[in-house]
């Protein structure tokens, strides 16, 4: 408990310093007055007594010295001090420190609040018990997808597992009270919540036994938000039965509020049982080995590293392989963190959260510069007071130290000012959900995490700007500086503020170029050619099998809405299909070239696949390059037609002019006769490579899932109202989703180019910012300390271009200089932004070239009012200044 | 101010801590007792006296109260804490030792 004591010591000490300071002369004047008091005893005067006590005690005012010291902590009271001297110097020059903050509120609140999204989709880990032991499965070919017979293989074979979990991210529609309603939730089998080790907040989970038959076990575990906003937390919820898919469903029990399944950035509503597949999907594939629908995620057992899991898992693909050869030849497994579908969505994410943050942390760099250059001009004005201190006593060390605390106090106000900023940021970033019907959303709250590397970066910066000015007291020669030579610091070499400015104006030019590129890039994506064209269409989707259609119903109904349609007003054209490119939803295929007999699983070519009504194409402006568009006649009755995509024709076919080749789609398909050939497009993302497309007839291949593309020069949400209308005539329960212009529809695909654009533009101007004031700063400095030497030029007969000139110059070079460097930083950081912008050539030179011309402008305007107020001087009065 | 009975640091320790151990007490009767049982040999520097106090006080050796002295004013009483007690046997022990040798030393001839 010793250490207790002396830290209350301590803490005593410090806050009630005046107190102790107090009881010390209490407890010397009780001293002094005992001597004296023996002192009269042994008879003198009182005067006398008193002299004699004083002489007998010593130095009073040392022994009460020698007794603070003996007490106090040296260290943390001369903290305590010099951040109340600190507080003092700050509070006497508001608008300088008002500046400081706001400046390090941006820069550290930036790279905060990009720190908070790292955070949440790359540090933080899953809701579950011990989530270091999870891991994802994706395999070489296919990628996340694993079919859900292999998935049963692994489950039974392997050896390093605890336990394996299947699940599928799958909509499915639920009754309200408001009519049915698409909701988006998870099929899992029956292990999922004991596998993860989540516990209900109410009710209980499905189990293994209770997920073996098919469409057998109709159960549903709500999620917490569901049940809170569809339910009104209704506490006697379990065991209440829910309609999905116009079935009834068993409400079990509750999901706890922060668990929403193993992606961090989706949100599901309810989880069903796997065996309930065939309920729930239109197509029921539980038993295809070919079906690549089921995600796996497993648990390690204890101390199995994930390498032996791999080997574990391959050591049972290769069995996979020997008993099913055309399907699993080239089965190879590979585990990855869980969270962000492995690496599908896991590596671009990362290398996009990474590169923001490298651009984050050059603006912070550059605001620290900014504050450097800021702090060593006002040493520079304190030059007089810091003479004196250090010539009446004061260690170096001792005015250093006190330099150092009053950038960090202010960097640590700062700080929190970012920190705030950035936690308001996260949570509107939270709440906000994206406008696309799959429920995207990220936790990004910042969290403990997070607020140590806010705290982290506040010190690192006040640190960083304050070593400038730190070095620079440290060599003030009290002298030279008392005799009152303004020159005590060192003159017409680069000085240290000089190079600040250098440093400054190359990570402006970094982000400036950065955000150029990024908006660069965005524009090209939005003109980009994405083999249709979006304006002026609109789009409504329906799922009939889950409303319950057979496929014979389902497509007179298809036909019938089309037909409803195309006969509204101001309809140009109308057609309907399975999917529209880039959207969420995309759909792959083998095919296998026609001029192979002996086919092998190896002649397999993936291929995107699209099932479309007659006059898709046009009525997604896709110019058709040879051949025809399907017809009503291309049904089941007449032989299986294709279109394929130029990519297809080239790659898969050799040769552009493909009509009239024929290709096998599947190993037992029938042959397809090649109809027409359109342009290349973007399929699934924006950055992809032209990849090979087949178009098929929809009347030749049914698929429920129906998406209504509608050509109109009718405003979109006039058009959307029709559409609705038109098909609640049809069909008034029939809920619809996708509801909206093709072009809100493909913000999916523009999220992230958007997102770089929005990020990268705020780093600019913010870079922009501080750059300016930077300059502004030092130019307007140079002037008012060189305003005696420009009076006595000007005195001699310099014309004001000459002292343009002297004020000028040196801050142009240093321009050119900055902007060199930067150029050079670009060049080399080009790769951590190339990796947030879309089709970024960083050595574009348009780019280059604006942000040089971007950087002189704001050069000019940064030192335009110093450079009047310097031509403006009056020999007269400069002269008898000082 | 160098007198043959001035006290070096540590033996000022010791001699408080002793002084302590049998009551509390404030610095100027701490001072008088060590003045009066050493036969007025030991005059403690009164200036010396506050500082060690405090350092002892820091150590956790000892610990002050505010009390009321027999004339009724108040005074800050020192007393021993376990700590102190502890630290008490040990430099006493370590006393003992040195000045046991340092006799030895002078008074063999």
């Amino acid at each position: 408990m010793v250490w207790a004591r002396r830290l209350w010591f301590r803490l005593q000490t410090l806050f009630h310093r005046c107190r102790v300071a107090d009881e010390l002369d209490d407890e010397i004047q009780f001293h002094l007055d005992q001597q004296i008091a023996e002192n009269i005893a042994a008879g003198m005067s009182g005067e006398e007594a008193t002299r004699r006590a004083r002489i007998k005690f010593g130095g009073i005012e040392l022994a009460k010295q020698e007794c603070r010291d003996a007490r106090g902590v040296p260290l943390l009271e001369t903290v305590w001090l010099d951040a109340r001297y600190a507080l003092r110097t700050l509070r006497k020059s508001p608008s300088f420190t008002a500046v400081a903050v706001l400046t390090l509120a941006l820069g550290i609140g930036a790279n905060t609040a990009v720190f908070s999204v790292v955070n949440g989709l790359v540090l933080r880990s899953l809701p579950v018990e011990r989530p270091n032991e999870l891991i994802f499965l994706e395999n070489a070919r296919y990628g996340p997808g694993q079919s859900f017979p292999n998935y049963k293989d692994l489950r039974d074979g392997n050896h390093t597992f605890a336990g394996l979990v299947g699940y599928r991210i799958a909509p499915m529609e639920m009754e309200t009270d408001t009519g049915p309603q698409r909701i988006w939730g998870y099929l899992a089998t029956g292990n999922y919540f004991d596998v993860l080790g989540v516990h209900p907040v109410l009710g209980r989970f499905f189990n293994q036994s209770e997920d073996r038959h098919p469409g057998g076990n109709p159960y549903a575990v709500l999620s917490y938000s569901a049940w809170r906003s569809r339910f009104g937390a209704d506490p006697a919820i379990v065991g209440k039965t829910i309609r999905l898919n116009r079935l009834p469903y068993t409400v079990l029990g509750v999901a706890p509020p922060d668990f929403h399944g193993t992606e961090l950035f989706y949100w599901p509503e309810v989880w069903v049982p796997m065996m309930m597949e065939p309920r729930i999907e239109s197509n029921a594939w539980l038993d295809e080995r070919d079906t690549w629908n089921t995600w796996i995620v497993g648990r390690l057992k204890p101390k199995v590293s994930p390498t032996q899991a791999e080997a574990d898992l391959n050591a049972v693909a290769a069995e996979m392989a020997r008993q099913f050869p055309d399907v699993n030849g080239d089965l190879h497994f590979k585990v990855t963190k869980p969270g962000l579908i492995g690496n599908t969505v896991g590596t671009p994410a990362k290398a996009f959260a990474l590169g923001v943050l490298v651009l984050a942390a050059l603006v912070l760099l550059a605001a620290c510069t900014n504050l450097a250059s800021m702090f060593t001009a006002r040493a520079t004005d304190r030059l007089r007071e810091l003479a004196v201190r250090l010539a009446i006593g004061a260690g170096r060390g001792r005015v250093v130290r006190q330099v150092l605390t009053e950038t960090l106090l202010l960097s640590l106000v700062g700080g929190g000012a970012g920190y705030v900023l950035a936690a308001f940021l996260a949570r509107a970033l939270s709440r906000w959900r994206a406008p696309m019907d799959f429920p995207v959303q990220f936790d990004v709250e910042s969290d403990w995490r997070v607020f140590l590397f806010a705290l982290a970066s506040a010190i690192i910066a006040g640190a960083l700007f304050g070593s400038a000015p730190a070095w620079r007291v440290s060599r003030i020669d009290p002298n030279a500086a008392l005799r009152g030579a303004s020159t005590a610091w060192g003159r017409g070499r680069l000085a240290l503020r000089d190079l600040l400015v250098v440093v400054q104006v190359a990570l402006c030019f970094v982000l400036v170029s950065a955000s150029f590129l990024a908006l660069q890039g965005l524009q090209q994506a939005l003109e980009m050619n994405l083999g249709f064209r979006p304006q002026q269409v609109a789009t409504a989707a329906f799922e009939l099998n889950l409303a319950g259609y057979t496929p014979e119903r389902g497509r007179a109904f298809q036909q019938q809405a089309l037909q409803a349609i195309q006969q509204l007003p101001g309809v140009q054209s109308a057609a309907y299909s399975n999917s529209v490119p880039l959207s969420i939803d995309q759909s792959h295929t083998g095919v296998f070239p026609a001029d192979k007999t002996d086919l092998q699983p190896s002649d397999r070519i993936g291929v995107a696949f699209y099932q479309v009504s007659p006059g898709f194409f046009a009525t997604m402006g896709t110019k058709l390059l040879a051949g025809r568009e399907f017809t009503w006649h291309d049904d089941t009755k007449s032989p299986q037609v294709a279109i394929v995509n130029l990519a297809f024709a080239r790659r898969i076919l050799h040769n552009p002019d493909a009509v009239g080749k024929h290709f096998r789609g599947g190993v037992l398909g029938p042959f397809a006769e090649v109809i027409g050939v359109v342009e290349d497009g973007k399929y699934e993302s924006l950055t992809e490579s032209p990849e090979p497309v087949v178009f098929w007839s929809i009347l030749q291949s049914y698929n429920s899932t129906t998406t209504v593309e509608v050509k109109s020069a009718l405003p979109a949400t006039q058009m959307v109202a029709e559409i609705r209308q038109a098909i609640a005539r049809l069909d008034p329960e029939l809920p619809l989703y996708g509801v909206g212009s093709l072009e809100q529809m493909l913000g999916f695909a523009f999220f992230p180019t958007r997102a770089a654009a929005i990020a990268l533009s705020a780093f600019g101007i913010l870079a922009i910012m501080l750059a300016t004031t930077g300059i502004h700063g030092l130019v307007a400095y140079a002037v008012s300390r060189r305003t005696h030497e420009i009076g006595i030029r000007m005195a001699i007969g310099a014309r004001p271009g000459e002292v343009l000139r002297l004020v000028l110059g040196k801050t142009a070079a240093l321009l050119v200089l900055g902007s060199l460097v930067g150029l050079t930083l670009a060049l080399a950081v080009g790769q951590a932004i190339s990796s947030v912008v879309y089709e970024m050539q960083p050595r574009d030179p348009l780019v280059i070239v604006s942000a040089w011309i971007a950087i002189a402008l704001l050069g000019l305007f940064a030192s335009w009012s110093p450079a009047r107020r310097a031509m403006r001087v009056d020999p007269m009065v400069a002269l008898r200044y000082e | 101010m160098a007198k043959p009975n001035d006290l070096v640091q540590g033996t000022l320790d010791l001699l408080i801590l002793k002084t302590l151990s049998l009551e509390p007490k404030h610095g100027w009767a701490i001072a008088k007792r060590i003045q009066q049982i050493s036969g007025e040999v030991l005059q403690v520097q009164q200036g010396s006296l506050y500082p060690a106090l405090h350092r002892l006080e820091q150590k956790a050796w000892i610990k002050a109260k505010w009390k009321e002295t027999e004339t009724g004013r108040q005074a800050k009483f020192y007393s021993l804490t376990v700590a102190g007690r502890a630290q008490l046997e040990k430099e006493a022990a370590n006393w003992s030792r040195l000045s046991a040798a340092i006799n030895l030393v002078v008074e063999t001839t």
